[in-house]
């Protein structure tokens, strides 16, 4: 059967001006304990690659510019 | 090192990049001294609180906690004047983090520090270091005007557990602020002097309910069962069931026959939580208490039932162990 | 390695430190014994228990912040009259992060991103080393070892949650129960694994309540009148039992009280709870305009899943953390040591550590067939190789549908039959037409595995045991009562020339007694709760 790209809203939401994974931090990509972090070959900032959060927050909290919010994902908030 | 394993970085490269331009990447690079895990890196993160950028500093006070020691617990002391609040606040945690004692010096060195932050986030420090040359320094803390170093000055003279911070620690039980009370009073429990047991006595009648509870909690603790009893008996009738329910269990672990019957009123009280201190009257263990118990057996709450159960079930042991 | 497992963000206290002056490690051997309905080796509780108290100190040398009274020492709580075992831990979101700085300091080799696959035994049956693949690479690692020590936590993606959110799980949603597939495929024995791990939780957001935090402080569940209704001393099965009953009764929804506490004891109980263990939760109920002042903390049951730390299940091992299969060890959630909890998985894990590092002094290498290694290169990367197929959330979200509709205590066997029919058809379309695009979905591929493996074991171990015990964690229809002349004893689940087996294991005698009042009091509680 073929596939089809379904849309998410997922709930890490990082904020680029503060991001600084274009200087080489890769700080919220190492603690996620699902992997679903990623850094951005466009813009050199991070982003939630996959909808699979456990919402555990180590990537806001231990963010150095506090650059990363997480949500509570939606079907569960 | 490569491979499948993580890095451990080179702290010359690490040192080269803390020059760079652009503050992002010295602070990626003051990120890599901190998870070297080699003392060597300390005096680069020393260098680091020199840095332009608050946001670095923060990271460098940040990155001394990763590290224990005289020399780590001097950066960090140097963080903590920082004009930067937020590099003072990361400082503060860091040296909250130290374990050897001869890191104390620095803090003690700042305890009389001219900002308040500064003197309270070093005794703080100070208190799992134990260290009985920071006795002296919060003695004279326990008179700072600002509560927040009061109380941690509590904390460091408490850790201590020496007869001679009793006089000051009694003192402080009627400090101005109800919290510092409340942690003097319990920083009293190691203290079976007569003294100490007075001033927690005395915190019984306290103004706030907390301190009362506290002190009603710690009473429990003590040998000195007979001499505190009729107090304990008397905070039966707080105002707070809180306070209530400190002072039966206390007067339980202090199997105080004559409190039975008073606590045995408890047994219709209407909170559930204060019902269920009949597990005192267990640990008590009086006879004359099982008719109370007996009315209690179908108390609504499963809880409640259990306890009376247990309690009826120690009278039952002790009664018997009389026999034999 | 930075915020893995279960406890990534921190821990709000620890459940059942035995610490010298509160309680003694007879007292919680016998205490563990009655909760798991006798059928415990005491050996490994009672060396767990013994040893405890020293891994706390060191944790304590390390930073890891316990909770501490005004002089220094460890704050205790007492919950109720029959042990001291509450040990909070108002900075707990430090243990990860003081763990990993005694690593770098130590300077040990560490590895991220590697996801173990496989177990290769030798040709005497002794452990040879384990096969990984990266995670982002897709890259493929044998590793030679003398000994092996699994650590890989609960099967906590096992059932689905009630939002259907697929990583909404109770457990760390990383934690999906490779360790126990890999014990299973290396032939390792598993025990009592029909003792599901059920939990009381915060309905929707589906973390911890964490009565066992509040509850010193006053707080408790309750009723829909507001009134406590567990009648178990313990957190069990029969404990979750009465929590289901009162669900599915007139008086359900269940609640976590606290609005009857002063303001200021909320207060401080807020900044445990929403700070530490999970600290979303604060962002959840201030979502929904929740303030436990005013209002009572709707909770519900969690899905099915394996983990020691909240029931008796597991990987077999002895007081030495060893398995059946020579070499190799288990430790924390998926050995068979029950209510381990944190603690009990640095404290086992110490004891693993020891032992295998003893065992492995003499030792040489055992040999490897390539013919293993080929055939789960094979296996590992046939999902990589399609060009078309069923990707591997799908295969995932319905087996742990199917999971939740026949698995979930009250068990029926014929439900239980027609879930073993649904999962063979999912396993063949998981062997021959799953699909990875990717090293990620290659990683949600192999846990795919491990689910169905689970979803078996559940299933097959559940009807082994012709009895109902354990509360509802193993509630059988068709055996409704205990049966202590047949099954008090272990049961060993087994690959055996490919094959899934049962046997019966006798309980080891026990070293601490347990007094057949003390037995009576609890039965009586319970008859009294199921009238």
């Amino acid at each position: 059967m073929p596939l089809a790209a379904t849309q998410t809203s997922v709930p890490v939401v990082v904020d680029n001006d503060k991001c600084i994974a274009d200087k080489g931090c890769t700080v919220c990509v190492d603690v996620c304990p699902l992997d679903v972090l990623r850094i951005s070959e466009m813009t050199g900032k991070a982003y939630m690659a996959y909808d699979e959060c456990w919402y555990c927050m180590p990537c806001a909290c231990d963010c150095p510019t506090g650059a990363v919010t997480v949500n509570i994902p939606y079907l569960l908030k | 090192m490569g491979g499948p394993f993580e890095a451990y970085s080179d702290l010359d490269e690490s040192a080269e990049r803390l020059k760079a331009a652009d503050a992002g990447e010295r602070r990626v690079a003051v990120m890599e001294l901190g998870h070297a895990g080699d003392p060597d890196a300390i005096p680069l993160l020393a260098g680091v609180l020199a840095d332009p950028d608050a946001g670095v500093r923060r990271e460098g006070a940040r990155a001394l906690g990763e590290y224990d020691g005289l020399e780590a617990a001097e950066a960090i002391a140097l963080a903590l004047i920082d004009a930067d609040p937020d590099v003072a606040a990361a400082a503060a945690d860091s040296a909250a983090e130290l374990r050897d004692p001869a890191a104390a010096d620095p803090f003690i060195a700042l305890a009389g520090h001219a900002s308040a932050s500064v003197r309270a986030a070093a005794l703080r420090a100070l208190k799992e270091l134990r260290r009985g040359d920071a006795l002296k320094p919060a003695l004279e803390a326990l008179r700072d005007p600002d509560p927040s170093v009061r109380v941690q000055a509590v904390g460091v003279l408490g850790f201590l557990k020496r007869e001679e911070t009793i006089p000051a620690l009694r003192i402080a039980t009627a400090d101005a602020d109800p919290q510092i009370r409340r942690a003097a009073v319990s920083a009293l429990a190691f203290a079976q002097s007569a003294a100490a047991t007075e001033a927690i006595h005395a915190a019984l009648r306290d103004e706030d309910w907390m301190v009362r509870e506290v002190a009603a909690d710690t009473l429990g603790n003590g040998a000195a069962g007979a001499l505190v009893a009729p107090a304990l008996i008397a905070a039966l009738d707080d105002a707070f069931w809180q306070v209530r329910l400190k002072a039966a269990r206390s007067l339980g672990r202090l199997r105080a026959v004559n409190a039975a019957p008073r606590i045995a009123a408890s047994l219709v009280a209407p909170q559930v939580n204060l019902r269920k201190e009949a597990a005192a009257l267990g640990e008590i263990a009086a006879a004359s208490s099982r008719p109370h118990l007996e009315a209690a057996r179908d108390d609504p709450d499963p809880d409640v039932r259990k306890t009376v159960g247990w309690a009826l079930r120690q009278i039952d042991r002790r009664a018997a162990a009389r026999e034999a | 390695m930075k915020r893995s497992g279960a406890i990534s963000m921190g821990m709000d206290g620890l459940n059942n430190a035995v610490i010298p002056g509160h309680a003694t490690p007879e007292q919680y051997t016998k205490e563990i014994t009655i909760a798991n309905d006798g059928i415990v080796n005491q050996a490994a509780v009672l060396k767990y228990a013994q040893r405890c108290y020293g891994i706390i100190e060191e944790l304590d040398r390390f930073g890891i912040r316990f909770a501490k009274t005004e002089n220094g020492d460890f704050a205790v709580k007492k919950v109720h009259h029959l042990g001291s075992y509450v040990l909070p831990m108002p900075n707990g979101d430090t243990v990860k992060k003081a763990l990993y700085r005694q690593l770098r300091r130590a300077r040990l080799l560490i590895s991220n991103r590697y996801m173990a696959t496989r177990l290769l035994t030798g040709a005497d049956g002794r452990i040879a080393g384990a096969i990984a693949v990266n995670t982002r690479s897709a890259e493929f690692l044998v590793i030679r070892a003398k000994t092996v020590i699994l650590c890989m936590g609960a099967a906590g993606r096992l059932g689905l949650p009630a939002s259907g959110y697929l990583f909404g799980t109770y457990e760390n949603a990383a934690n999906s129960g490779d360790g126990y597939a890999m014990a299973y495929h290396a032939g390792a024995a598993l025990a009592n694994l029909e003792c599901f791990q059920i939990n009381p939780l915060i309905k929707d957001y589906n973390g911890p309540a964490c009565a066992y935090v509040a509850g010193p402080f006053g707080a408790y569940t309750a009723n829909n009148e507001g009134a406590r209704f567990i009648e178990c001393d313990y957190w069990s099965g029969q404990m979750m039992l009465e929590f289901f009953n009162e669900l599915k009764s007139g008086k359900g929804p269940v609640f976590l009280k606290l609005n009857h506490l002063h303001e200021d004891t909320i207060a401080e109980i807020e900044s445990i709870l929403h700070k530490v263990e999970r600290p979303s939760r604060g962002e959840f109920h201030a979502g929904r305009g929740t303030d436990y002042r005013r209002d009572m903390i709707e909770m519900h049951i969690s899905e099915i899943g394996f983990c020691s730390g909240h029931s008796a299940s597991g990987v077999f091992v002895d007081e030495f953390a060893r398995t059946t299969v020579p070499g190799l060890y288990a430790a924390g959630d998926m050995a068979s040591v029950p209510h381990n909890y944190m603690l009990g998985a640095f404290t086992n894990g110490a004891i693993a550590g020891e032992d295998a590092a003893e065992q492995a002094y003499g030792l040489d290498f055992a040999e490897i067939d390539p013919v293993d290694i080929a055939r789960e290169r094979e296996r590992v990367l046939a999902p990589t190789r399609r060009e078309d197929g069923i990707p591997p959330n799908q295969i995932e979200y319905k087996t742990r549908r199917l999971v939740n509709d026949y698995l979930q205590p009250p068990k029926v066997r014929r439900k239980y039959e027609l879930a073993q029919a649904r999962f063979a058809e999912i396993r063949d379309d998981l062997e021959n037409r799953m699909l990875a695009r990717n090293a990620h979905e290659l990683l949600r591929a192999l846990e795919a595995a491990s689910i169905l493996d689970c979803a078996d074991m559940a299933a097959f171990a559940s009807l082994y045991r012709q009895e109902s015990r354990w509360g509802l964690y193993h509630l059988r229809t068709d055996y409704p009562a205990k049966d202590e002349a047949n099954w008090f004893c272990h049961t060993l689940l087994s690959k055996r020339d490919g094959r899934m087996t049962g046997e019966k294991r006798a309980v080891d005698p026990y070293i601490v007694p347990v007094a057949d009042d003390e037995k009576a009091l609890y039965g009586k509680q319970r008859l009294r709760a199921s009238a």
